[in-house]
Parts: C-alpha cells; structure tokens; sequence
C-alpha cells in the first residue's frame, strides 16, 4: 500500500519535473532569441550596427578614440538602478507571457476570421486572375504592412499616453532614467499584450486583405526573415533610440523619420517635450497630429516621468503593481464623485 | 576449351544467382501465396488467400458508375434494369463494362462471373441511417434512389438539382460499401476472439481459417494490386486508369494483360495512390504493409488460435489500416471542398460579368458530386463523428447553391426533390472554406490538396513570430 502510494508520488514528481523542464528550456529560449533572432530588435547584428553608429558619430563630434569607445557602448548605463530594473521586467515578463501567450488571439486566426468575413462584405474574388505583375503586388503588400503597422504602433502609442488608465501601464517604460536597447523592453506586461494584440489585428488584417484579392501571388520582400523596410530601420541603429548617443538627423529628414534624438525627447522630463513624438519609425504621423518635435542638439536631456522622480520607481512594486492600485484608486474616487 | 566453357558456366551461373539475389532482396512482400493453414484440409488448393468477392464488387461499381453517365435525359427502363443488375441483383452473365482491355492494355477477365458468381452491392451497404442525404434512408436506399435517378438523368447530370450521378454514386458506394464492410465488419466485430477463430476454416471444407478470409476480404475491398509494395503510387494510380505504361510494372505474373483479382487498382486505394502522388504522404504503402504484416501475423499461427498477444497485436495492424484510410477519404473531401471553392467564385464572377457559365457550371456540379460522395463516405465507418457530421452535412448541403440562389433540402413523398432558397454563391464559397477548416482541425490531414487557407497561414508565418512586445 506504501509501496504504491510512493510509486504514484514518484510518477507526480517526475511528471512535474518533465514539465519545468520543457518549460525552462522553452524560457531559455526564447531569452536567447531576442539576441540571436533577426526578426527581434536586440539581435546582436542591429546593437553591433548601433555600436559602429554611435562609435562614428561621436568620434565625429569631436570626442576622442577612447572616450567615443566607451560612450558608444553606453557602458556606464549598464549598472544603473534604471538598467537593472530593465533586466528585471525582462526576466519576469517572459515567464508571463510564456503562460499567457497560448491564450493569446494569433494573427492567422484574425487572418482566417477576416478572410471570411470579407466573403460576406465584397462581391467577388474575381481580382485573383488579374494581370497585375508579382513584383508590384509583394512590393504593395510589404509597404502596406509597413506603413499599417508603424501607423497603428504610432496611434496606439498615444492612446497610451492619452488615455488615464493606459497611461498608468505606459509609466513602467517611461520611469527608465538611463536607457540602454534593452529599455524597448522596459515594458508592463499588460501593455505587452495590447502591443501583442495590435501587432496580430494589424498583420492578421493585412494578410486577409491581400490575400483575399490576390491569393497566392502574396508574399514579403525580407532580408534576414524581416520585411525590408524593418530591417533597414534596424541596421540604421533603430536601438539608439534607447540609449544616450543623440543622433539627430536634417530637418528635412526628422520630418519624415524620427531620429534617436527625437525619440529620447519623447523620454526627456522638460515638461514642453511631454506627449511628443509618439511615432516609432516615421514622423509623418505626428508632423499629421501636431505631436512631432524636432531634436534639439543643444540641449542635454534627463531622462524620466519628471526631474523629481523617485527612485522607488525602479522597485518591483512601482513596475508592476503601482499601475493596478492607481487605477482601482482612480475608480473609487469617481464613483465617490459619481455619488455626491 | 573446356575450361573456358566452365568459367562461362560459372559466370552465368553467379550472375544468375546474384540476380535471383538482388531481386529477392529488392522486392518487398506481396499479399499473395500465403500457404493453406487450415488442420486437416483435404482440398487441392495451395494457397489459402482468397478475395475473389470484393473484387467482383470492385468491377460491378466500376461498371455501374460507367452506367451511370448513359442516360439520355428520359425516363429509361431499360437502363434502369441494366443498373439494377449491377447494383442489385445478382445475375449471371454480367459483362464487364470497367475496365475493359484497350490497346496496349489487356484486360484478363471479360465477365463477372469470372472473378466471383452472385455477387451483388446492394447486399453490402451500410445499414445505418445516411445523415447526409435527405429522406431518413439507408446507404443502399440511397444508393438505390440515385440508381433510379441517373438512369433518367442527362449522362449522368440533373443540372435543376445540381447532381452528378456518376460521382455521387461511385463516391458513395466506395465507402457505404467497401469501406464500411472492411472497417466496420472485418476490421472490427469480425476480429473479436470467439468470432471466426483461427482454428477453424471460415467454412466447412474451406482452405482458409476464419481469421485468414475476414483478414482477406478487408484487404480485398481496399482494392490495391497485390504487389503494391513493390509499386510507386504514380504507377498504382496510372493502372487504374489503364496507361499503357503501367502494364508491365503492374503485370506481375508476366502474363501480359492485367489480372483484374491481383493486378487492378480501385476505389480508394486509387485515391490513396492518387493522394500520395504528391509527394507529402504513404497511405497506399502504410496501408498495403500493415494488411501484409497482419495477414503474415495469421499465417504464422499455423492454423491454431490467436493467443491474446497475436489479436492485440493484429487489432494494432487493424488500427493503422482504419486509421490511414479514413485520413484517404478526409484528405479527398478536403481536396475537392477546395474545388467547389474555387468554382463557386469563378462561377460568381461569371455570372456577374455575363459570360457563358454552362461549362463553368458542369465543373462546379461535378466536383461537388466528388465532395458529397466522399464527405458521405466518411460517415459510414460506424465510428459516431458526432458535431463533425453535423456540420459537415449542413456546410456542404444536399446539392451545391444554384444560380437562383436555391439549394435541395429534401424530397417529397413522390421521390422529387424540393428546393428552398438559400445562400449566394459567394456565402456557399465561404461554407467550402469552413469545410476545410472542419476537417484541418479535426483529421491529422497532411497532404491538404487544393488548401484555400494555406496562403493565410504561409504569409503569416513569413511574418513572424509574434512574441513581439517592443515598446517605443
């Protein structure tokens, strides 16, 4: 009777045993593949490309070998109480969404959903026999996508800030006080499922549609499994805009891309650079919605929700429970309006 | 001299055996000559292997379905007998009108009675309620009320009701019949311990055991040549359409024609032959070896009966073969739900841009008379697919959307079809899709032909992974 009862606890134990293990390697991972992988920010070939970058920049500035060495690895910045809570968020956050990702809506299945629907909404699929050549139609789709996403990426970022209850969420990436690239993930893992959510409609919507008109003539221009357009953004050291090498471009150009500089205005604790330059990799969107700010060369910036800012908001608690407490805080005191 | 006439002796007799060798070690197994098992058996027959009554029935379906496209247009009583003969009855005498021998391609047997005597399929045919038609009937109800229809039917098509007799009723019988007789009955009850043992000849005086026919009639109702192992599927596919190229790989005996009980492809095997041409799956072979392993399982038992070890062990080859030909019929339902998709839409536009549709139509007729037939297949293997069936039978319809916008969706008490009106074209393309998705999500389909959801899936996963949370 003992004898079977410790069999079956052994059977337990080992059965869990199997399941952390899977799941340990699976979070292993995936914590490699932000590095290793071509289709994440942080792969090692856009932070070398970034390093280069700001290595020319700065030595170009006037800063000598030496010192524009070091500042283009932002070393210094790796340590701080900001970068650590960085690491931490990161680590942390892949567990969560390790169990939430299989709940999760994917974008094939908004693809197939829409796909359907659009049975319903147009007449026919009679475009499908077109003559239209193949190299028009992937280059259509890629510059639609791109452009739908950097879009949505743009809007979305400033409902964010716009939004009360959003913004609370939105705080964890803005508390940054040294950004290093790993900041992008600086992220609460509530506003990590809306980016995944938006991420499946823009590219599930975007997938229904061409495929839809254009069946299997569909595909993406990509270097390195990445739509060409991301890709040149990434090589072009996309992960200086986290980061302390500001890198500002013509005014021509900041009209049309936003540079690391503008980015880390829309970081910066000057009340005047609040609620500016939302935009991810064009500045059109905001140039359109009056949010968009030049990079202002002359000026050092500090980085943060504001010049006072506390450093318990590096504390786990801060990062990720503050957001819940506001907001429930928030309801109670208009439900305590809506009353009087 | 004489040596040299001795080393010549010796080369040709080292070649002769290493070729005798090579071949023996190419060849695979082939589901022939299993020797007479059976205590005591006083007959002369050397072997115990017999399925001369599933052939038969291969080639009256054959035959019907050849019948089936002769109509004229008009009531024909005189067809309808000659249908009901092969169907039905079980007359002697019945010629066989598929296949027959074309040049360059002869065929052995010319009459049915040289495969096997009294032979009907009606007899045969799945006894449960058919879901999928209208009318509350069984599979040879059905079968018997499309026999009556296509014989009154223009070659074959109702274009009012949007039927092609010839498939559905070839479609349907494949599996009310030979696919329900082998999975359900041989495959199934008929491999219980105490149910035909193996100690016993099937029959008094019989040169096989009980185990070794039932094994035997399973196998003969996949209609696959007996050397299929040996065969690729492009090859067991091109018998079946009598290719003049495929005779020698087929004619196994060296006989020079194609013996239509070991060396014909038919019904689903033709399909798994013709599915697993592309290259991404093994039913034809999977199947064919797993009734070669079982049968050689039965002969070594030398006529005692199954131990509990030897049954389990044959109730595994008997799942594999269930299982693969189930996922034969799925994956050509899948196939042709893609078909009817696509005609759907093309016939849409067509309509719309006022072109001539009469042969767009056909198509789209026909394919869903592929689609019906085989989708009501599936549902004869006395296995409850439950909600499956369900939606299967709805999305699908009892006739494709016709250009008024009707489908059928019964039959009155003098057997006419009633119509009622129903979604468009484009909305019954959407349904096409829903199939698709149906049988994706619950068969383990690997070569989904004519896929419309492939292209989604494909682009989606060109654009990654999705675990993209970058924040700016």
């Amino acid at each position: 009777m003992q004898a079977t009862a410790l069999f079956h606890l052994l059977g337990i134990l080992t059965w869990q045993l199997l399941v952390m293990t899977s799941f340990f390697s699976e979070y292993w991972s995936d914590l490699s593949q932000l590095f290793s992988n071509s289709q994440q920010r942080l792969y090692f070939g856009y932070l070398l490309c970034a390093a280069i970058i700001a290595f020319i920049w700065l030595n170009n500035t006037g800063q000598n070998l030496k010192h524009s060495l070091i500042q283009a690895t932002g070393f210094k910045h790796w340590f701080s109480q900001s970068a650590l809570a960085d690491y931490k968020l990161i680590l942390i956050n892949k567990i969560i969404f390790l169990l939430m990702l299989p709940l999760l809506v994917t974008k094939l299945a908004i693809a197939t959903a829409m796909f359907e629907l659009m049975h319903q909404s147009f007449s026919q699929r009679s475009s499908i026999d077109n003559d239209l050549p193949v190299w028009l139609i992937i280059s259509a789709f890629t510059l639609f996508v791109f452009l739908l996403d950097d879009f949505a990426r743009f809007y979305l970022h400033k409902l964010m800030h716009q939004i009360p209850w959003l913004w609370e969420f939105h705080k964890t990436h803005h508390s940054a006080t040294s950004m290093t690239p790993l900041t992008v993930l600086r992220t609460h893992p509530i506003e990590g499922i809306i980016f995944s959510l938006r991420s499946a409609l823009v590219q599930g919507f975007s997938i229904a549609l061409f495929i839809y008109f254009f069946a299997g003539k569909v595909d993406l221009y990509t270097v390195l499994q990445v739509n060409v357009l991301v890709f040149a953004f990434n090589v072009a050291g996309a992960n200086l805009r986290h980061s302390h090498v500001a890198i500002y471009y013509w005014r021509w150009l900041e009209t049309i891309i936003i540079s690391p500089a503008q980015h880390q205005i829309h970081h910066s604790t000057q009340p005047r650079h609040y609620n500016k330059n939302y935009g991810a990799i064009l500045a059109i969107w905001d140039k359109i919605s009056s949010s968009h700010c030049y990079s202002e060369p002359e000026h050092k910036l500090q980085f943060g929700l504001n010049r006072m800012q506390a450093s318990s908001e590096h504390n786990l608690y801060a990062l990720y429970l503050a957001a819940f407490i506001n907001i429930f805080a928030d309801c109670k005191r208009f439900i305590r309006q809506l009353s009087q | 001299m004489k040596l040299n006439k001795l080393t010549s002796a010796m080369a040709i007799a080292s070649l002769a055996t290493l070729a005798s060798f090579s071949t023996q070690t190419i060849s695979a197994p082939i589901y022939a000559d299993f020797p007479v098992t059976v205590k005591d058996y006083q007959g002369d027959k050397k072997t115990s292997v017999s399925y001369g009554g599933q052939i038969a029935r291969h080639v009256l379906h054959n035959s019907l379905k050849k019948l089936a496209g002769q109509g004229n247009g008009a009531e024909n009583p005189e067809l309808l007998a000659k249908m009901q003969s092969y169907f039905a009855n079980k007359d002697a005498n019945r010629a066989i009108l598929d296949p027959v021998s074309k040049e360059g391609f002869t065929i052995s047997e010319t009459d049915i009675d040289q495969l096997s005597k009294g032979k009907n399929l009606a007899g045969k045919a799945y006894e449960g309620a058919v879901n999928g038609w209208p009318g509350n009937m069984t599979a040879a109800e059905v079968l018997a009320f499309m026999v009556e229809k296509a014989s009154a039917a223009d070659a074959g098509f109702d274009f009012n009701n949007g039927m092609d007799y010839p498939q559905l009723i070839s479609k349907f019988t494949m599996g009310a019949v030979f696919y329900n007789q082998a999975v359900d009955s041989y495959l199934d009850e008929k491999l219980a311990a105490d149910v035909k043992p193996n100690d016993q000849p099937y029959k008094k005086g019989a040169a096989y055991t009980g185990k070794e026919h039932v094994w035997d009639e399973a196998f003969g109702y996949f209609g696959t040549p007996a050397n299929t192992l040996n065969l690729d599927a492009a090859t067991a596919h091109a018998i079946a359409k009598g290719k003049k190229e495929a005779l020698t790989a087929a004619d196994s005996n060296a006989n020079g024609k194609i013996d239509l009980a070991t060396e014909m492809t038919y019904a689903h095997a033709y399909y798994a032959a013709s599915t697993d041409k592309g290259g991404k799956t093994n039913y034809l072979q999977t199947i064919t070896k797993a009734f070669i392993d079982g049968r050689q399982l039965i002969t070594d038992a030398n006529g005692e009966k199954l131990s509990d070890a030897q049954r389990s062990q044959l109730l595994g080859h008997a799942d594999i073969i269930k299982t693969n030909w189930e996922l034969v019929i799925a994956e050509a339902t899948f196939k042709y739900a893609g078909s009817v998709y696509s005609d759907a839409l093309k016939l849409q536009a067509g309509i719309e841009n006022n072109e001539d549709v009469k042969a767009l139509f056909k198509k789209y007729i026909h394919h869903w008379g592929e689609l019906k037939g085989f989708s009501m297949s599936l549902q004869t293997s006395g296995k409850d697919l439950g909600g499956v069936a369900v939606s299967l039978n709805r999305l699908i319809g009892y006739s494709p959307v016709l250009l008024g916008n009707t489908q059928v969706t019964g039959i009155d008490a003098k057997g006419n079809y009633q119509q009622s009106s129903s979604v468009d074209l484009n909305e019954f393309a959407l349904q096409m899709l829903k199939v698709q998705q149906l049988l994706a999500d619950n068969f383990a389909l690997k070569a989904r032909g004519k896929d419309q959801l492939a292209n989604l899936s494909a682009l989606a996963a060109k654009l990654g992974s999705g675990k993209n949370t970058e924040n700016d």
